[in-house]
């Protein structure tokens, strides 16, 4: 169905695909390519476990179970040509982008958007953009967003048990043939950056690029120190949600009325309509996902508003605690 | 025969219903939200009006979500009668039992005063010989204001739905008698099957002549007169 520079997708029964890792490695958008004994199977198993646990928080993954060592069953999904990366720690191109020296702490965490095309070297990509050219939509940034700094909490947390520090990490977002947004492609030694706390030790795709050899052997390090974990890290996700109900603006509203009286009577004669509506902030117990953003929808056309004369809007993210 | 009324938590009218079905000699209980199970003991419901739940977000909406509200709607297909008075009325509305919906009083004041209203003719028994009179009977409300699309109204107009509007003494439904900004005076709708009667006025509180009118009271007695045949 595609073969991309690391992995063949292949159709599967029931709107699934397998997806099939390879032993080749590429870095500066393919300009650089070797083959490396061992990699396809290093990246399979580290995503399928990595999309495990992920899954164990309720993040919603295209991830289904592992067929054979590099191999993984996963939902079909049309990929969202837009990446997401999320950086906890300054590296790579951010520093090489804004001239800033590596190393240096980001929080909260910043998320950037990349547009997804080897031709143009995976150009950065405003949001404004990428919504503009109906690469992703503006409810798919709101989740996709969300989701990536769920992901980065839980990573963040994992990787620290090990001794290691996510300095950053890329996503890629699929819409299922149902209709929801889920983490797609591989999370692996290929799409983060891993630092051993103590010696600073490069345990990422960074040794490939820079030459640094023993590629693999770390990628399988790393692997097995998370296989090792008796337990995973205590988090308690939660999804934070605001829902504005505005009167539709055929309907009269008396408060608004009253209200823009007042700031005239106040001398504020450049106001001439005011509108009251509501705010209601909503907690969700659940990491944030399409199935919650459905629910928040129920709600508001079922208890929030009242459709004959209110509309709602509803924005939903997630904000790192500590 | 027997006659609930509804009491939710803020509610503060089922007294006075109790005491209007009491001196009509008719066996009536309270209902509490968690009695929804009871619902099928009852031969009709009284929606008594207050400020459920606080009136939090809208008007008798969280009230309209409990499984009491829910059960209704067998009750309604199985054409029992159900009368919403007020914050009952503001109820049926956000539970679709009647359509519209009641929205804060054009002039954000609350509004407890003395009205007439006219009554219509209605398919509804519970309207019987109230055609065309005018009653006097008071209201208390701050989302009383009537609102629905403009092809609703026409259809509401069209199947004879409307079961009151605000007039003067006069019997004109005029904008000066409108207490509230209510879309063509509506005081009051009945559903198509006409066992369904939602109105802002308080008949509870004009039936008795120390109360100084005893126009709601008919209301009462009809639906009485109804479950005895
Ligand atoms: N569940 C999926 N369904 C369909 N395509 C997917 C799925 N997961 C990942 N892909 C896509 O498979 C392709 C192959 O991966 P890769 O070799 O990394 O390609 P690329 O060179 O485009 O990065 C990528 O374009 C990726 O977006
Ligand atoms: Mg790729």
């Amino acid at each position: 169905m595609y073969s991309g520079k690391a992995k063949d997708v292949k159709i599967y029964e029931n709107n699934k695909v397998k997806l099939i890792f390879r032993d080749s490695i590429s870095a500066f958008d393919g300009e650089k390519k070797d083959i490396i004994q061992g990699k396809g199977e290093a990246n399979c198993r580290m995503s399928a476990k990595l999309f495990e646990i992920l899954n164990e928080y309720g993040i919603r993954t295209h991830y289904h179970s592992m067929l054979d060592n590099n191999t993984l069953i996963c939902d079909k999904v049309e990929i969202i040509p837009v990446e997401v990366v999320c950086r906890n720690v300054t590296a790579g191109s951010f520093c090489r982008r804004y001239g800033v020296t590596q190393g240096l702490e980001l929080l909260p965490p910043v998320i950037e958007f990349f547009y997804k095309d080897d031709e143009l070297y995976d150009p950065l990509v405003t949001q404004e953009v990428a919504i503009q050219l109906e690469w992703m939509t503006k409810k798919e940034v709101m989740l996709m967003k969300a989701v990536t700094r769920a992901v980065n909490t839980i990573l963040v947390e994992l990787f620290d048990m090990i001794s290691l520090q996510l300095v950053d990490f890329k996503l890629e977002f699929g819409r299922t043939h149902d209709g929801r947004i889920i983490v797609a492609d591989e999370i692996s030694g290929d799409s983060m950056r891993l630092w051993d706390k103590e010696t600073g030790e490069v345990k990422d795709k960074d040794r490939y690029r820079k030459d640094m050899g023993d590629v693999i052997q770390h990628y399988n390090d790393v692997y097995d120190k998370l296989s090792k974990l008796s337990k995973l890290p205590e988090l308690s996700l939660s999804t934070k949600a605001q829902v504005i109900v505005k009167l539709k603006k055929t309907v009269l509203d008396p408060a608004g009325e009253v209200t823009l009286r007042s700031l005239n009577r106040m001398n504020y004669q450049e106001i001439d309509n005011v509108r009251l509506g509501k705010h209601v902030f909503v907690n969700c117990l659940t990491a944030p996902s399409s199935e919650l953003l459905k629910n928040l929808n129920d709600m508001s056309e079922k208890l929030f508003s009242n459709p004959l004369i209110e509309d709602y809007s509803i924005d939903l993210w997630f904000e790192e605690e500590r | 025969m027997k006659i609930g009324i509804t009491k939710f938590p803020g509610t503060n009218n089922e007294q006075d219903v109790t005491r209007v079905l009491n001196c009509l000699n008719v066996e009536n209980e309270l209902l509490y939200p968690r009695d929804y199970r009871k619902l099928k003991d009852f031969d009709a419901l009284i929606l008594a009006g207050g400020f459920s739940y606080g009136d939090y977000l809208r008007a008798g909406v969280v009230a309209a979500r409990t499984s009491l509200i829910d059960e209704l709607h067998d009750f309604i297909i199985s054409e029992k009668f159900v009368l919403g008075i007020c914050n009952g009325f503001q109820m049926l509305c956000e539970a679709n039992y009647l359509p519209g919906v009641l929205t804060t009083n054009t002039s954000t004041r609350f509004i407890s005063k003395w009205v007439n209203i006219k009554v219509n003719k209605t398919n509804s028994p519970l309207l019987k010989g109230l055609e065309s009179k005018v009653l006097r009977i008071p209201i208390a409300h701050y989302e009383g204001n009537y609102y629905n699309t403009e092809a609703s109204i026409k259809q509401l107009k069209d199947n004879s739905q409307i079961a009151f509007q605000y007039c003067n003494e006069k019997k004109v439904v005029e904008s000066m008698s409108n207490p509230n900004g209510s879309i063509a005076n509506i005081a009051g709708i009945v559903n198509d099957k006409g066992n369904v009667l939602g109105m802002m006025p308080h008949p509870e509180r004009s039936s008795f002549h120390y109360l100084g009118s005893i126009d709601g009271r008919s209301i009462f007695e009809n639906l009485i007169e109804e479950l005895k045949c």
